[in-house]
């Protein structure tokens, strides 16, 4: 049973807090109508999952929780990843994005693979992106590779959100 | 759509993936699509996995899909977890506990969000069941969200239900309780390298065991709880009524009068994070998935699916038309009246239900 109609008031999102995130934050940037006889619209599906053998979760969680929170399904394949698994689940779990978090600084090398095999799997319109402590010198090098944004520790929440729902309201369903 | 399905058939895993997503999606493209889905399976069983949150359902497929393959099985795997009710948004996380896998040409994992459905499982779950049948997945593994006393439908949509208990569940008292228990296949005890574990899987057990005896010993009690005349159709299957309480009795009663007896409730003990029991408990899954091949089993599971099927899609039209009705101007009225008492609920509601019609 969605509770929204319990809590929404005329204008806006009443401020909930969950996981100390305020929800009427993340539910401000929606740009989504959803018909209001359908119980949910279409989420779109972003897969957050952290490569190579980093496992410091604690940013990639937080993101979790406001992507959760900001309307999105997400599929969360946690630690110590292989390209090969992140982009196999992907396509399995037919994502609309991809965002990895990467702090032990292989993240030129195993990105670039995750980039290279997604291209091999015809899944090149997948958007990707990167977060986690990146050197800003090597952030054009992640553009190249088709990362459409490297979120950096400094970025706010709200400027992440906003950005992913930017490009993903504009998106027509994929024909099959 | 012809060309989707032959795709699918044909293991095209993009296709696959495509389609589940076609399906998660509502509207008249999904439902034909799943029309079509309908007719060409049934054939394969599905194995339902349910019980509270973290009891280890997830880390127990794991495990399965391990001996699984070890066997040369196919398998494929729908995976729910709940919508938000604040947001809409989910957190779909069961196949974080089955990344191994995720590299296996025979191993096909989809995560699905429940869209507001209670019961434990999802419309779309379903569809994508039936889309890994005919892909070729066999057989096809149903996990419900974390669920509580009261949700239960994966007992009409799977073949067979494993309903699994940890630690904590309760006392004696807690396991008469009505609900989850009784819609089970086999009983799993997990988390056994804990002390409460074995002693809810000696308690258990005893109950279980109790209600086995009874309901053999009494075939005329149980025939009291049979459907009436009008409830049942042709082939004896009945209505609604019989489907929300598919227990131990009535899966007896079903059975005779189909001329089958259910099979006695299995009670297994595992440690699903090291595998121990995990060996027993697939040898006693097998043997109920090979008698539910039979030709008579599958239909009768499968008419019982599709009237699961026909009930939610009834009640999907209600809902729609409630949450039209909700959001209309005039209930910010009503509901003002009703919080200064003008109106009773019952009025409210009269005048709200006006607008349904199923």
């Amino acid at each position: 049973m969605s509770l929204r109609g319990c809590f929404a008031v005329p204008g806006g999102f009443d401020p909930i807090r969950s996981s100390g995130l305020p929800l009427g934050e993340c539910w401000a940037v929606r740009k989504v109508k959803v018909d209001v006889a359908v119980n949910v619209g279409s989420p779109k599906r972003i897969l957050i999952g952290k490569v190579g053998l980093d496992g410091h979760d604690r940013g990639a969680k937080f993101i979790v929780r406001a992507l959760r929170n900001a309307g999105y399904e997400v599929i969360y394949t946690g630690i110590r990843r292989t390209p090969e698994q992140i982009v196999r689940t992907a396509v399995d779990e037919d994502v609309d994005v991809i965002g990895l978090s990467l702090l032990s600084g292989a993240h030129n090398e195993l990105f670039a693979r995750v980039a290279e095999l997604l291209k091999e799997e015809g899944a090149g319109n997948i958007i990707l992106f990167a977060g986690g402590t990146i050197p800003d010198k090597d952030i054009p090098h992640l553009k190249s590779l088709g990362f459409r944004w490297v979120f950096t520790p400094g970025f706010a929440l709200s400027e992440i959100l906003a950005a992913l729902e930017e490009e993903l309201a504009g998106r027509e369903e994929e024909r099959i | 759509m012809d060309t989707l399905i032959d795709k699918v058939r044909n293991g095209d895993r993009r296709s696959l993936a495509k389609a589940m997503s076609l399906v998660d999606r509502a509207g008249p493209q999904a439902r034909a699509l799943a029309d079509r889905l309908r007719q060409s399976t049934g054939q394969v069983p599905w194995w339902g996995f349910t019980g509270p949150p973290g009891v280890g359902k997830s880390t127990l497929i794991d495990a399965l899909l391990n001996m699984l393959r070890e066997r040369g099985r196919r398998i494929g795997v729908v995976a729910v977890d709940p919508t938000s009710p604040m947001s809409d948004g989910a957190l779909l996380g069961d196949r974080v506990r089955m990344m191994r896998h995720a590299v296996d040409q025979d191993v096909f994992i989809r995560s699905l969000a429940t869209h507001h459905r209670e019961g434990g499982l999802s419309d779309a779950a379903l569809h994508c069941a039936r889309l890994l049948e005919l892909a070729g997945y066999d057989p096809v593994l149903i996990e419900t969200v974390g669920v509580g006393q009261s949700e239960v439908d994966i007992a009409s949509v799977a073949d067979i239900c494993v309903v699994m208990l940890g630690p904590g569940y309760g006392d004696d008292i807690q396991l008469i309780k009505a609900g989850l228990l009784e819609i089970a296949d086999i009983v799993v005890v997990n988390k056994c390298d804990q002390p409460e574990a074995n002693r809810l899987l000696k308690e258990i057990r005893e109950e279980l065991g109790e209600a086995k005896r009874r309901n053999v010993e009494t075939p005329k009690r149980q025939n009291a709880k049979t459907p009436t005349a009008e409830h049942k159709t042709a082939d004896g299957i009945g209505g609604p009524e019989t489907l929300k309480r598919r227990n131990v009795v009535s899966s007896i009663a079903l059975g005779g009068s189909h001329g089958f007896e259910a099979p006695p409730i299995e009670i297994v003990g595992i440690e699903a994070k090291s595998g121990r029991g995990v060996d027993t408990l697939l040898d006693k899954l097998l043997e109920l998935d090979r008698a539910a091949r039979r030709p008579d089993q599958c239909q009768h599971h499968n008419r019982r699916r599709l009237m699961g099927e026909i009930s939610r899609g009834v009640m999907l039209t209600c809902e729609q038309n409630l949450n039209r009705a909700l959001a209309a101007p005039a209930t910010e009225e009503l509901l003002t009246k009703l919080e200064r008492g003008e109106l009773s609920l019952d009025t409210v509601v009269a005048q709200l239900g006006v607008a349904f019609k199923p």
